[in-house]
């Protein structure tokens, strides 16, 4: 049992980390519905400017700033060169400009920081927790545990940024009804600027804590593949569905690896959460918080 | 304290003295809720008093209020009583023309209104209404244009009444002190079943009389609460909120609008809460429906838990012993889980004592209400005694009686069955009605109520129905048969009945079954049928309704006085009875010679010792032909009890 | 029941708009004004560009040909939320309202233009943020109080019954405080007593907050009960423009309500 709850823990607060890069989706998907398939590349262009300038020297919370920043011009830029030459466009064309974005980012970033891997040290040990380790016997990792806890608060501050300030509302507004917002005076174009700075900000977060867990190198990119099934099951929609849907990826995953693995050979992790979130398509295809979509005649 | 105040004006003083700072009136306005303080209360009536004065109001001139309930109509019947002048709360959804009547009736020269709507029907009236001069209204909007002479906007009499008070600083105090307890305080008009509204007129004396008595009866405090939202124009407001809480010094709350009360009773969460029966039911309709909408896990919680409330929640709210730990537990739990949060959602979480009244209240709603823990107790009464005729004690509730007499009561049963009442709150007498008066209160002084009704054995008055309607069996034992229908319309599966026994030696009665109920019960057993004659015909459906009519025997039996009136032989009607074909009148109730005319020869069947009956009756089909319906109709014989074995079933 | 009010200059000069999708017309060389405190409507069978003409004055359709003035100014091009910048707020025909928000949030969005504080002090700023907050939400109370929705204050909108989102959508627009308030068939879809409703808080608006108002309608007892002047397209083009009474005794009005062939 004791076994039990240490993989369910720790699948739990991998989760978390799973929860953020979706979260990064859902942000711009509810706001412009765009699949943004640059999500990815963000994250490792964020971790790559933070960890490309302190090694230029600068201390960590300068760096942190400068790579803000980065991400700000880049969601300006995103803006003016990409979305606003395409609006009105069919979605799928804002697709695949987004997977063109996603290379060029991908390019910049490399052409500007070179392509090898560097390691990031947020000065957190990634090593068991003692008292849990002494009383209960689990082995709880000290990382996760503070990854969680800083995950939990970025949630916690975007919940207020939404919910309590004027431009939350009118972020929420827009994802609502594009018409009634112009019609109230909210312009789409700098909404859609603050939405992908939100989002890089959450890419920045989350290339921070993965970096420093498995180093910063190209391989980030591919977390928007992990999100893939976070999406499937907590909706594209839903910033609760993301956060629960991250914990049920990260949980399934590592519990069907140590459970199901052995019987038919092991290495299920990988695939797991996507055979998971195929039988969840059947089921529930608006996901668990996804709105179900009633059109009226 | 040496000498109690007298007056409600007096009252108020004392109160401003006592705890100037605590709120006395809170109403919610864009979204918040504004309170003011006993002093400032005191402050604005003066002040309202005074403009009123500047406008020409003298003691003795009558002031209509109507209105939704806001502090200001308050305010303004309170500066009426200050100037020795009489209030006159009216109905605020009543019509023009009814409004006339009372308007002339009680010689209204001056009225305090909410808004543009009371104002047009004012000015509809006017003309009907040569002594009505001023019409001040608290809410402007959509008047801006309006040139009445009589029209004054609230804040401009306050404006006249601060000019006035200025110039005549001790007015307000000399008018205060002129007033007599024996002063008429307040007339309130009766809808009454038959021709026009009566006036009827209330004294300062009786009616604080008679909100020390229930102050001190249920324990208020200046820390309880009132939400209200009953009209102004009822005499339970006034006694309940306005009286009381010059009594206890508590603070009624405003709700924003008719439509905001029950969001406004979860922000309030009052103490304290009055409701006639359909309040408590639409409110139980409303949690119902929100049930069947929310989730399955909700749902089986809400369900599972309140079964255990039906099972023990009384019992622990009576502090009953002989409740298994097991039980007390589930219960604890389900406070936490349902019947807490339940409470919440309805604003009742605070409620030490809510009371209904009025009407016979359901035994499930009763139950439902008192099983989650809500202390809802039964009072008996009318405007003409200040209600507060009895009412149960907290601890003393049963759900067929209205409790015992209050402290200063005098209640009497005369030979007929009426309930005669004698108590401090008698009214002084209807408005301009002397033959009126005279007919309602007899030498003695005792107020004849109409009601018929007896004390059980614990002392708790038992009202059965109203007198005129209640007859005798052959022995001479009482006959209420709308009594022993509502009891039998208590059953789901009954819709209708009507009972026969007067000047007979037994009881029969007519039965009216609930096709969507029994329809229901039998499909869950599997019994096939075609509509309301075949199910009527079923030995099965027989057999259901006369254990409903049995159990309501075992009920009649625990009463020496209605024993007799057990129903020993009924039968279930062929047919549904109609407004349409003359059975029941247009709000539905029973035509009762009408029907035993029409079915003289089931009733002859029904004193007979026939097991059967043929009978043929014309009807008309909801297209509007007609034609006849025959039928075999089985009598079905019930169960009656004696005392002893009454007890054994219940 | 109008007596109080003055109506004025022309607050809204439209000048030989002309408006095409592609090859088709849908507004012909149009010229009418609306004037301060003056409520306007607009009429016309089916397919006439009575909603074009509304989407012209709030910046949706930029005009071919022709000018739109509003205050003495001509513009350019404006986008929507530049239209609701300069005072001017809308209600749709279909109802375009935040569902997924309550109503006070939705009408809340409608003070967006006249907050103050920007996304950074939103963030960091807290304290003047929240004391502009307080003060937007007590201008909304007022409409709140003043349309008579108090008791779904907190009703997400998607649950509520059409009449009322009609109304909590004027609510939105009357929050903004605009100069100029354009309403597309306000009571489409409303039963007698709505539509009452609606009838007194629109003569209530332009009576009590001398808001000027374009009005789209349908109900023809409705336009003439309500309106000052009345222009009325067809096939595009304006074929008569004055007083309720006027227009109704046009001929030209007559052939085309009654389907006369061009």
């Amino acid at each position: 049992m004791q076994f039990f709850f240490e993989v369910l823990i720790g699948g739990l607060l991998a989760g978390v980390m799973y929860s953020l890069v979706a979260l990064g989706f859902v942000l711009i998907y509810k706001a412009s519905g765009v699949f943004n398939f640059a999500q990815g590349a963000m994250v490792f262009f964020a971790a790559l400017t933070t960890v490309g300038f302190i090694s230029m020297g600068a201390p960590f919370w300068l760096a942190v700033a400068l790579a803000l920043l980065a991400m700000a011009a880049l969601a300006f830029f995103t803006e003016r060169l990409v979305l606003r030459p395409l609006v009105n466009q069919p979605q799928i064309t804002l697709f695949m400009a987004t997977i063109g974005l996603a290379f060029f980012i991908e390019g910049i970033a490399q052409l500007t920081w070179g392509a090898q891997v560097h390691a990031l040290d947020l000065g957190i040990a990634d090593e068991p927790i003692e008292w849990l380790m002494g009383n209960t016997g689990m082995n709880i990792s000290k990382f996760d545990l503070v990854a969680s806890g800083i995950a939990a608060a970025l949630v916690a501050v975007l919940a207020v940024f939404f919910n309590k300030t004027r431009t939350g509302r009118a972020l929420r507004a827009v994802a609502d009804d594009h018409q009634a917002a112009l019609a109230v005076g909210i312009s789409l174009h700098r909404i859609w600027v603050i939405v992908w700075m939100v989002a890089g900000f959450v890419a920045l977060v989350t290339g921070l804590l993965w970096g420093a867990r498995n180093g910063v190198q190209f391989a980030l990119t591919f977390l928007a593949l992990k999100a893939l099934p976070v999406l499937i099951l907590g909706g594209f929609e839903s910033i609760a569905g993301a956060i629960v849907g991250g914990l049920i990826v990260g949980a399934s995953e590592k519990l069907a690896e140590v459970y199901i693995g052995p019987h038919v050979g092991g290495g299920i992790e990988s695939w797991f959460p996507y055979a998971l979130a195929l039988a969840f398509l059947l089921i529930r295809p608006e996901g668990l918080f996804g709105e179900r979509r009633i059109d009226r005649v | 304290m040496t000498e109690q105040p007298d007056t409600f004006p007096r009252l108020l003083l004392h109160q401003a003295r006592l705890r100037p700072a605590r709120p006395a009136f809170r109403e919610k306005d864009l979204g918040i809720w504004k309170t003011w303080s006993w002093a400032q209360v005191a402050d604005e009536v003066r002040i309202l008093a005074c403009g009123l004065a500047a406008q020409g109001f003298e003691r003795g001139d009558r002031l209509a209020v109507i209105g939704d309930n806001r502090p200001r109509l308050y305010w303004a019947m309170m500066a009426a009583q200050a100037l020795g002048g009489v209030p006159v709360p009216l109905y605020q959804d009543a019509v023009a023309a009814e409004m006339a009547f009372v308007l002339q009736d009680a010689d209204i020269g001056f009225a305090v209104v909410e808004d543009q709507e009371q104002v047009d029907k004012l000015l509809e009236v006017l003309p009907q209404c040569p002594r009505l001069k001023r019409i001040c209204f608290d809410d402007p909007r959509g008047l801006r244009h309006y040139g009445q002479a009589e029209l004054t906007a609230f804040e401009d009499l306050q404006a006249a009444g601060r000019g006035f008070a200025q110039h005549n600083p001790d007015f307000f105090a000399d008018e205060l002190g002129k007033g007599r307890p024996s002063d008429v305080a307040v007339i309130l008009y009766t809808s009454g079943t038959t021709g026009q509204p009566k006036g009827v007129s209330q004294t300062h004396a009786a009616m604080i009389q008679t909100a020390r008595v229930l102050v001190a009866f249920d324990g208020f405090v200046e820390a309880d609460e009132i939400l209200c939202y009953l009209p102004m124009a009822w005499v339970g407001d006034f006694l309940y909120s306005y009286a009381q809480m010059h009594i206890a010094g508590f603070c009624l709350n405003c709700p924003e609008s008719p439509d905001t009360v029950m969001t406004d009773l979860r922000e309030i969460g009052p103490t304290y809460y009055f409701g006639p029966p359909r309040v408590y039911e639409s409110i139980l309709t409303q949690v119902m429906i929100r049930i069947e909408d929310a989730g399955w896990l909700k749902r089986r919680l809400f369900h599972a838990f309140m079964a255990v409330a039906k099972r023990v929640g009384i019992g622990i709210l009576e502090g009953k012993p002989g409740i298994p730990l097991r039980d007390r537990l589930l219960y604890r739990l389900g406070e936490i889980l349902v019947y807490g949060p339940l409470k919440n959602v309805l604003g009742m979480s605070r409620i030490r004592v809510a009371y209904t009244g009025g009407e016979a209240i359901g035994p499930d709603l009763f139950d439902f209400y008192r099983s989650i823990g809500i202390n809802l107790k039964q009072l008996y009464g009318m405007t003409e005694t200040c209600v507060t005729v009895c009412m149960h004690a907290s601890g003393d509730v049963k759900l067929e009686t209205v409790g015992p007499p209050m402290p200063g009561v005098e209640v009497r049963i005369a030979d007929t069955g009426e309930v005669l009442v004698r108590s401090p709150g008698l009214m002084k007498e209807y408005h301009k009605r002397p033959d009126a008066t005279r007919e309602a209160i007899d030498a003695q002084g005792f107020f004849h109520t109409g009601d018929a009704g007896y004390f059980d054995s614990g002392g708790h008055l038992k009202i059965i129905d109203r007198a005129k309607d209640v007859g005798k069996l052959a022995d001479g034992t009482l006959f209420a048969p709308k009594y022993l229908e509502n009891k039998l319309k208590f059953f789901p599966y009954v819709k209708e009945a009507v009972c026969f026994g007067q000047g007979r030696d037994k009881v029969c009665a007519f039965i009216n079954i609930d096709t969507a109920a029994i329809g229901n019960w039998a499909e869950r057993r599997n019994l096939p049928y075609t509509g309301y004659a075949d199910l009527a015909s079923q030995p099965a459906v027989l057999d259901l309704i006369r254990e409903c009519v049995e159990k309501a025997n075992g009920d009649l039996a625990q009463d020496s006085t209605l024993a007799n009136s057990q129903i020993r032989r009924f039968l279930v009607l062929h047919k549904e009875l109609e407004a349409d074909d003359g059975e029941l009148t247009r709000t539905r109730k029973v035509r009762r010679r009408h029907i035993a005319d029409k079915y003289a020869v089931l009733i002859d069947a029904l004193y007979s010792d026939k097991t059967s009956c043929y009978v043929e009756t014309q009807m008309r089909f909801e297209d509007g032909r007609s034609g006849t319906v025959s039928a075999d109709l089985q009598i079905v014989e019930a169960k009656t009890f004696g005392a002893a074995a009454a007890r054994k079933a219940a | 029941m109008t007596a109080g009010r003055k109506i004025g200059r022309p607050i809204l000069e439209i000048d030989g708009v002309s408006l095409a999708f592609g090859g088709v017309v849908a507004l012909q060389g149009v010229s009418f004004d609306v004037r301060e405190h003056e409520i306007r409507a607009i009429i016309g069978p089916n397919g006439a560009g009575k909603s074009s003409m509304l989407n012209v004055i709030n910046g949706v359709y930029h005009p071919q040909q022709g000018t739109v003035a509003f205050k003495g100014r001509r513009r350019r091009n404006v986008d929507p939320h530049e239209a609701a910048q300069q005072g001017i707020a809308r209600t749709f025909q279909n109802i375009a309202l935040f569902r997924g928000m309550t109503v006070l949030d939705n009408i809340m969005t409608g003070r967006n233009l006249k907050m103050k504080s920007n996304f950074l002090q939103q963030a960091v700023y807290w304290g003047a943020a929240k004391r502009e907050e307080l003060e937007h939400r007590a201008k909304v109370e007022a409409v709140i109080d003043f349309l008579e929705i108090q008791h779904i204050r907190k009703t997400p909108v998607g649950r509520l019954p059409y009449g009322l989102q009609k109304r909590v959508e004027l609510a939105r627009a009357l929050a903004a405080e605009p100069e100029l308030l354009l309403l597309d068939e306000p009571m489409a879809g409303m039963n007698l007593e709505e539509k009452q409703d609606m009838s007194r808080f629109v003569l209530d608006v332009n009576d009590q907050m001398g808001t000027s108002i374009v009005l789209i309608e349908h109900d023809m007892s409705v336009v003439m009960d309500l309106s000052d002047r009345v222009v009325v397209l067809d096939y595009g083009r304006k074929i008569a423009d004055g007083t309720p009474d006027e227009v109704r005794n046009n001929r030209g009005v007559i052939d085309a309500y009654l389907g006369v062939a061009h």
